[in-house]
């Protein structure tokens, strides 16, 4: 590469004065730069013999004329040859624009006849580029035949982008000079004008190179500054250029490992292959490349995008390949899309759960609603829609509205209660029966993640029908009560006439003791003792028949209570310690007399069971039970007592069977049984022998 | 308590039989017996003389109840210890007879507990009366063995138990 150094030679002068007296062709040649030109050439046309010359430039950029030279001529005349394009009044502007030389005899540029003689860049041959191209134009070429009048202002090469010049030389000459003077001026003035264009030819490709090197330049250091590496390879493959971010990948610094070289040959191999399919393949030039990094030896996933580049003569000299990072890209990318499927599969789940919910709720036959923690209705089936209206609409009618009214109340109360779930009754309006029905609301809440209450569901019961049922269950019951204690009374009427007879005849044998006979005191032990059995089975008989009391609500407890004072002294005497755990109760309806003399029975059974003394635990419990709608109560009567033989217990309600030999009747479990079952209620019974006896009742909590 | 220093028991039941043998049994025990079938009688026998304790069938002829005897005596001598004898008292006569002081003994009786209970009465009063401990020595004369004659009227003033 040329430097402008090069022309300043120091001897140049020097030459010229050598060379003064040789031909001007000769002498023109001394000039190496295009300024040079001019000073010669008018020392050579005063050498001609003319007066006085001077040369103007034309600026292109400004359409400035001026003067760039002069000899011999007046330096104040010269302002009058100082104009510009536009002016195309002025006489050295048309000439210029005619590009034709000519004599001006009578002007007021001067006070002598000039001879103008226009100049512009032509070249014989064409220029570099115009050359390379070949069917392209040349300007310099174009100037050169004069093919066509070119306009001063359109001195711009087609092809090179090369601005021509354009000057004048302006010389004075002598009024009716000779036509072979003015020729040999003429040829003078084109002869130097070959030299400039040349100067002028090399001129440009000088600047042209140094921008380019500019160019080469800046384009390095982006290259280089670029994160993504960047590769140009030559047509086989070979790497031309990279920069620092593919040499990462692709050059073998001087330490590694073994490994590590592999990878960097690997990459290279990888490489290659990718350009090789991508050249196949011709339209598509993206490939995804995995490479390791030789520095970092992860690996790491590349977007490879590759482009021919091609020689000035339009033959392709090398591939540039662009390599972007979409490591994390394609990570992201993926998870994205697994995590898309994942949210399809959840959303399916949601559907089918919201499906399989739906046909639950429309399949239970109860009305049931879903509200906000506003006790908004958010969500209703069919039965509920009929009784408050569609969710998120207005009531339709005003029976809906006051059920809204209801339900709001009822939900807004549980919404800010403490508990999670509740069973209250709930008065609504029935739009098909008209008629206001009680239902049984059971709720429950749901809860965000914050623990706050988002939305209460609801399901109601119609009570009608279970009370209906309940009502009958009732009355049958005491009709059976009433039966029992019926039958009681008759027992206890014909216990109570046999009675006295008895009181009698037992007196009497006990009379009888002292003047007895000895041979016959069997028979009268036997007399005795039987008399006694049935006077038992008089007194349990007799029982019966107190029972005759209404069926009225109860607590429970109280019988217990009441019994254990009634016996208190007894269990004292057997040394029975009592414990009590009386739960809480409702009102159970019952004959209280009945339950009494059970209880008694059972107390009285537990006793006899502790003949050495012991512990007697009676416990009470309500309890609910889906089936019912008022729960159970149930009493659990437990001693540490002899037990039941196991054999016995299959048996121990049936009448006449007893554990206490000659002193039970074998009655007071079975009117235990028979008093429970009147009642609905269930008996059971678990015994250990030796370790003791537990005795459960349950009884039906009715209501009338 | 007679001149004989024995107990004066009125008994009285509407069954001819079950009084004879009530009669009987606390004579054996060596107690002054009246005994009587209906409550006029029972009534009449108050008014000519002293009893030291009643015992009474609650059901007796023509709607009578043994409480109209009983209120009888405790009108002249309201400490009076007495007992209802019955087949089959309901809860509210129980009641009403331990309000009033009454002993209930639900026939049949055992005979044990008709002589425990009937000497326990007597013994009770006997020691609110004190002006008899020491003078009346007579005792009721028991020809039976065992544990029956142990429980009957004998009068054990220095063991018993203090009324409250």
């Amino acid at each position: 590469m040329a430097t402008a150094e090069v022309r300043f030679q120091p001897e140049r002068i020097n030459a010229r004065r050598a060379t003064q007296r040789r031909p001007a062709v000769l002498r023109l040649l001394e000039a190496e730069r295009s300024e040079e030109i001019f000073p010669l050439l008018l020392e050579e046309i005063i050498a001609l013999g003319f007066a006085r010359a001077l040369a103007v430039d034309v600026n292109f950029d400004t359409g400035d004329i001026t003067p760039a030279a002069a000899l011999k001529w007046p330096r104040q005349q010269l302002e009058k040859f100082s104009t510009a394009l536009w002016m195309s009044e002025h006489p050295l502007v048309s000439v210029l624009h005619t590009a034709r030389p000519a004599v001006l005899n009578k002007t007021n540029l001067h006070n002598r006849p000039i001879y103008i003689h226009p100049i512009l860049y032509s070249n014989r041959n064409l220029c570099w580029e115009a050359d390379r191209i070949r069917t392209a134009t040349c300007l310099a070429v174009q100037n050169f035949h004069r093919e066509k009048k070119i306009r001063l202002e359109e001195q711009v090469c087609a092809t090179c982008d090369m601005r021509a010049y354009t000057a004048a030389l302006i010389v004075e000459v002598p009024r009716n000079a000779a036509q072979s003077a003015i020729t040999e001026l003429s040829e003078l003035i084109e002869l130097a004008n070959r030299y400039l264009s040349r100067l002028f030819k090399v001129e440009h490709y000088y600047n042209r190179m140094r921008d380019m090197e500019i160019t080469i330049a800046q384009m390095g250091t982006v290259m280089q500054s670029m994160a993504d590496p960047v590769i140009l390879t030559d047509t086989q493959h070979r790497v031309i250029m990279q920069n620092k971010a593919a040499e990462r990948f692709f050059r073998v610094p001087d330490e590694m490992t073994e490994g590590l070289v592999r990878a960097v040959e690997l990459n290279n191999l990888l490489f290659s292959a990718a350009l090789s399919s991508m050249l196949v393949s011709g339209s598509d030039s993206h490939r995804d490349l995995t490479l390791v990094d030789a520095i970092e030896g992860e690996e790491m996933l590349f977007e490879a995008v590759s482009a021919p580049t091609y020689g000035p003569d339009g033959i392709q000299i090398g591939t540039v390949t662009v390599m972007r990072d979409v490591t994390d890209l394609r990570r992201a990318d993926q998870e994205l899309r697994s995590n898309y499927d994942k949210l399809r599969e959840a959303e399916e789940v949601v559907r089918q759960d919201r499906d399989r919910l739906n046909l639950i709720i429309e399949n239970v036959g109860d009305p049931i609603v879903v509200c906000d923690r506003e006790a908004k209705i958010v969500l209703v089936d069919p039965l509920a829609s009929e009784l408050f209206g569609e969710a998120n609409e207005v009531p339709r009618n005003a029976t809906q509205f006051r059920n809204q009214t209801q339900l709001s109340a009822y939900i807004s109360n549980f919404t800010y209660s403490f508990a999670e779930r509740e069973t209250a009754p709930l008065s609504l309006s029935n739009p098909a029966l008209k008629q206001e029905i009680e239902y049984d609301a059971r709720s429950g809440k749901i809860f965000d993640e914050g623990g706050q209450v988002s939305y209460t569901v609801t399901v109601l019961r119609d009570l009608t029908a279970l009370r209906k049922v309940e009502q009958l269950k009732v009355e049958r019951r005491m009709l059976e009560i009433e039966k029992f204690a019926a039958t009681g009374r008759l027992a206890a009427t014909i216990a109570h006439e046999v009675n006295n007879p008895m009181e009698a005849i037992k007196n009497a044998i006990y009379l009888l003791a002292g003047s007895m006979p000895d041979t016959a005191s069997p028979i009268y032990n036997i007399l005795k003792s039987e008399t006694e059995r049935v006077a038992r089975i008089v007194r349990q008989m007799l029982g019966l028949y107190r029972n005759t009391e209404q069926v009225k609500p109860v607590n429970v407890n109280m019988i217990i209570e009441d019994t254990l004072l009634l016996l208190n002294r007894q269990l004292q005497r057997a040394n029975i310690e009592v414990e009590t755990d009386l739960g809480i109760l409702p009102d159970a309806v019952i004959a209280a007399d009945q339950i009494r003399q059970v209880l008694s029975n059972l107390v009285i059974n537990s006793k006899d069971a502790m003949p050495n003394g012991g512990k007697l635990i009676i416990r009470s419990r309500h309890f609910s039970s889906p089936d019912d709608l008022q729960g159970w109560v149930r009493i659990l009567i437990a001693d540490t007592g002899t037990g039941v033989p196991p054999e016995m217990i299959r048996s121990i309600f049936e009448p006449f069977v007893t554990t206490k030999g000659e002193k039970g009747t074998g009655l007071g479990l079975w009117i235990v049984k028979g008093i429970i079952q009147n009642h609905g209620g269930r008996l059971s019974l678990k015994s250990k022998p030796g370790k003791g006896t537990v005795f459960k009742i349950d009884l039906p909590v009715m209501k009338l | 308590m007679n001149d004989a220093g024995q107990y004066r028991v009125l008994v009285v039941d509407d069954e001819a039989s079950v009084l004879l043998t009530y009669r009987l049994i606390l004579e054996q025990q060596g107690y002054a017996v009246t005994a009587c079938g209906t409550s006029r009688e029972a009534v009449e026998a108050l008014e000519k003389n002293e009893f030291d304790a009643i015992l009474c069938d609650y059901s007796l002829e023509e709607q009578h109840t043994g409480f109209e005897v009983i209120h009888a005596a405790r009108r002249r001598y309201p400490e009076v210890p007495a007992a209802l004898l019955t087949g089959y008292a309901t809860l509210e006569t129980a009641d009403e007879a331990e309000l009033k002081g009454i002993k209930v003994m639900f026939k049949p009786i055992e005979i044990d507990e008709f002589l425990s209970t009937t000497s326990s009465m007597l013994r009770k009063n006997n020691e609110s009366n004190q002006k008899d401990i020491g003078e009346k020595d007579a005792k009721p004369q028991s020809n039976r063995k065992g544990e029956h004659g142990d429980s009957g009227a004998r009068r054990r003033a220095s063991t018993g138990p203090v009324k409250g």
